[in-house]
């Protein structure tokens, strides 16, 4: 599985490339912005793991115009205590974010949590339809999108993976714990707002195409999604 | 760079420019009240029953003038052997201003007019006595007394004038006591305000800019005119250039901190991913090692991230995440972990009140703000630590510990960031140094305070107040 790295600190991006690698991920470094926005609009990366600061262009930009046209997902590296990094790079459509100096073994299980997704679908047998319709918001399990009247949605790995829990469990609440668990395969940090940030993402997209609100925030325990007009 | 103009040009220098000097400001000020008051007591004396009349000597052209008349009637008495009453009446001489002519002995006085009826010409019998003169009264004028001698007998005479005022200094001479009594104290006490005004309100502004300085606002200045070249003056733009440097050298301090505590997490980046390989390879002699190096990555990470948090705070630079929550939430949240953290210690944790309000607040920061005030009191307590809860107009947090409590002139500095109450208070359990700067500074960012003090049987309270925002 082959992984990106744009970051300017290259004895990090030498350490990481080695660990990564012992754990089965191919690092490919780049250290400046517009090379590797360049890079990852060219090839499909299983993951880019993106630095804030960067040199030509900050990690913002590149997240910005990656997003406009491709999917891949992305963890932002973001200086520890800098909130607005934090959630700035989440409503850019970042799929996660990791806190630097950050622990290895915590880069490595969000790393996993992304791409065991990736590697699932691999798994399955594309072709197969399996689908959920609800309240007009179809999901394509196999194919991993979500669509509205034959729209598809340009939702991240993230944001998709969201969609469909909650569609999966519609008319249910979801508990923020149970999406931070399930979906970016960690435990929710206290007064994190990720989770919020992506719910936020995917009603927005939602309401390009729909006017009533499709997903209903419980105040303290998590989300539903309304089955039913 | 601050030295004053006093000391190079040397010590007559004064006479050269006096006004901008202290010392010649009091000296012509005291004068002036001096000369002032002097003068004011003058005018007092003077004031006695007499002075509604006011002389001064008649000399010149007036007095000749005054004597050819005098010589005139004496003639045309003696000469046509007329009463004084019809030379009087005579027209060439009631064409004439007002003539008074007042008998020696007797009160038989003559006019060769109609006098108005609110003068009063007997006020003149005074002056009988004295040569001739220009006599000043409230209403009139009068010049005589000149002697003739007509066979009705002696009598003097005047001229009145009657529509001229008198002369400043006579009319002021001839006000009533209580308005000179006034003018005096009214002139006084005004000079007397503008000069301690203008002595006093440098100072204050200095001594204002010197609280808030001293209190931390490192932006405070004293308000004193550039234009302003005395002692004075110069002391002000002294302290403000020593305020100028301070700010400078402590901010610059600020930064570095800032920036040093920034440029070291790649570096700690890099210890700890290094770390992780190492730990990967090693064997169970190395590992405890490497655990212990993990460990000491991850408190100087922690320390780091306290410093910048500090900072930010204090440079005001921190986006506060605003959004209404409950109290309960976040204070049931911070307190599960510390219920647990004081369990390990043996300690037990007593809650009362409840916190069931909505603030509005970064509940991020005001989470971590408890947290550490908790930390701190489990730390430091030796059995209990006692959380009490209320709200009202505002949201009263009340965290105690029973221990030792801190001596109460380092009450103060306690929230001042790695400072230290004494070597007994060392990094044994961990804290940074930085829990209770951080804690205050979060409170104040939200418009809290946060008060520490001492129990009377023992221990450290910190008291939390939070404003309510009402919609």
């Amino acid at each position: 599985m082959k992984l990106l790295m744009i970051d300017d600190d290259t004895g990090l991006c030498e350490l990481l490339s080695e660990y990564l690698l012992s754990q089965g991920f191919e690092i490919q470094s780049v250290h400046d912005g517009e090379q590797g926005l360049k890079l990852a609009q060219a090839n499909d990366y299983a993951l880019i793991l993106l630095d804030v600061m960067l040199p030509t262009l900050d990690g913002f930009e590149v997240l910005k115009q990656l997003r406009q046209t491709k999917l891949t997902p992305v963890i932002m590296l973001t200086a520890k205590g800098e909130d607005f990094d934090r959630i700035f790079g989440l409503e850019l459509g970042a799929d996660d974010y990791i806190p630097k100096p950050f622990n290895h073994r915590e880069l490595l299980a969000r790393v996993k949590a992304i791409t065991r997704r990736i590697e699932h679908i691999n798994s399955l047998n594309i072709n197969t339809t399996n689908k959920l319709l609800v309240n007009g918001v179809t999901i394509n399990l196999a194919a991993r999108e979500a669509s509205i009247d034959e729209n598809t949605l340009t939702l991240t790995g993230t944001e998709y993976e969201i969609l469909a829990l909650l569609c999966k469990n519609a008319s249910q609440v979801v508990s923020k714990e149970q999406i931070s668990e399930e979906v970016l395969g960690r435990r929710l940090a206290s007064f994190d707002r990720s989770i919020d940030m992506h719910v936020s993402n995917i009603r927005k997209k939602i309401a390009e195409h729909i006017k009533t609100e499709r997903i209903k925030t419980m105040r303290g325990s998590g989300y539903v999604f309304i089955q039913g007009e | 760079m601050f030295s004053s103009k006093a000391s190079k040009s040397g010590a007559l220098s004064w006479l050269k420019h006096p006004r901008h000097y202290l010392f010649f400001k009091i000296f012509v000020w005291f004068w002036l009240t001096i000369i002032g008051t002097v003068t004011a007591l003058v005018f007092l004396s003077n004031i006695s029953v007499l002075n509604l009349v006011s002389n001064e000597p008649l000399h010149g052209p007036m007095e000749k003038n005054l004597a050819y008349t005098a010589r005139s009637i004496e003639r045309s008495a003696y000469k046509h052997k007329r009463s004084l009453e019809s030379i009087l009446s005579h027209p060439r001489l009631s064409k004439r201003k007002l003539l008074y002519l007042s008998a020696e002995q007797s009160d038989i006085s003559f006019t060769n007019k109609e006098t108005p009826i609110n003068i009063d010409l007997s006020l003149l019998n005074f002056t009988k006595n004295m040569p001739p003169q220009i006599v000043f009264t409230e209403q009139y004028q009068a010049f005589g007394p000149v002697q003739l001698t007509v066979p009705e007998g002696v009598f003097y005479l005047y001229e009145i004038d009657i529509n001229n005022q008198p002369p400043l200094f006579i009319r002021l001479k001839l006000m009533p006591g209580w308005i000179k009594v006034s003018i005096a104290i009214i002139a006084s006490l005004i000079l007397s305000f503008l000069f301690s005004r203008n002595l006093i309100a440098p100072i204050n502004s200095l001594k204002k800019a010197a609280i808030k300085l001293s209190s931390g606002d490192l932006s405070a200045r004293a308000a004193i005119s550039t234009n302003r070249k005395d002692e004075l003056g110069v002391l002000g733009r002294d302290f403000n250039s020593m305020a100028n440097q301070l700010e400078l050298l402590i901010s610059s301090q600020k930064r570095l901190l800032a920036d040093i505590s920034h440029e070291l997490r790649s570096p700690l980046t890099r210890l700890k991913m290094a770390t992780g390989l190492a730990q990967m390879q090693a064997n169970e002699a190395s590992q405890s090692y490497l655990l212990r190096i993990e460990k000491e990555a991850n408190q100087l990470d922690q320390m780091i991230a306290d410093v910048l948090q500090v900072s930010r705070l204090e440079a005001k630079s921190q986006t506060l995440a605003m959004q209404k929550q409950s109290l309960n939430v976040i204070v049931e949240h911070v307190l599960n972990d510390a219920k647990f953290e004081a369990k390990q210690y043996d300690k037990q944790l007593t809650i009362t009140g409840d916190a069931s309000v909505t603030i509005s607040c970064d509940e991020a920061l005001i989470a971590s703000a408890l947290e550490n005030l908790l930390r701190n009191a489990i730390k430091y307590a030796n059995n209990t630590i006692s959380i009490k809860l209320s709200h009202g107009d505002a949201v009263h947090i009340e965290i105690c510990d029973d221990g030792p409590g801190v001596p109460n002139n380092q009450l103060d500095k306690l929230c001042e960031p790695f400072f230290r109450q004494s070597d007994a208070r060392d990094r044994v359990s961990g804290g940074t140094g930085l829990g209770l700067a951080i804690a205050k500074n979060a409170i104040t960012a939200h418009n809290g305070t946060l008060v520490l003090s001492n129990k009377d049987q023992g221990g450290l309270c910190a008291n939390i107040t939070l404003p309510i925002i009402k919609e």
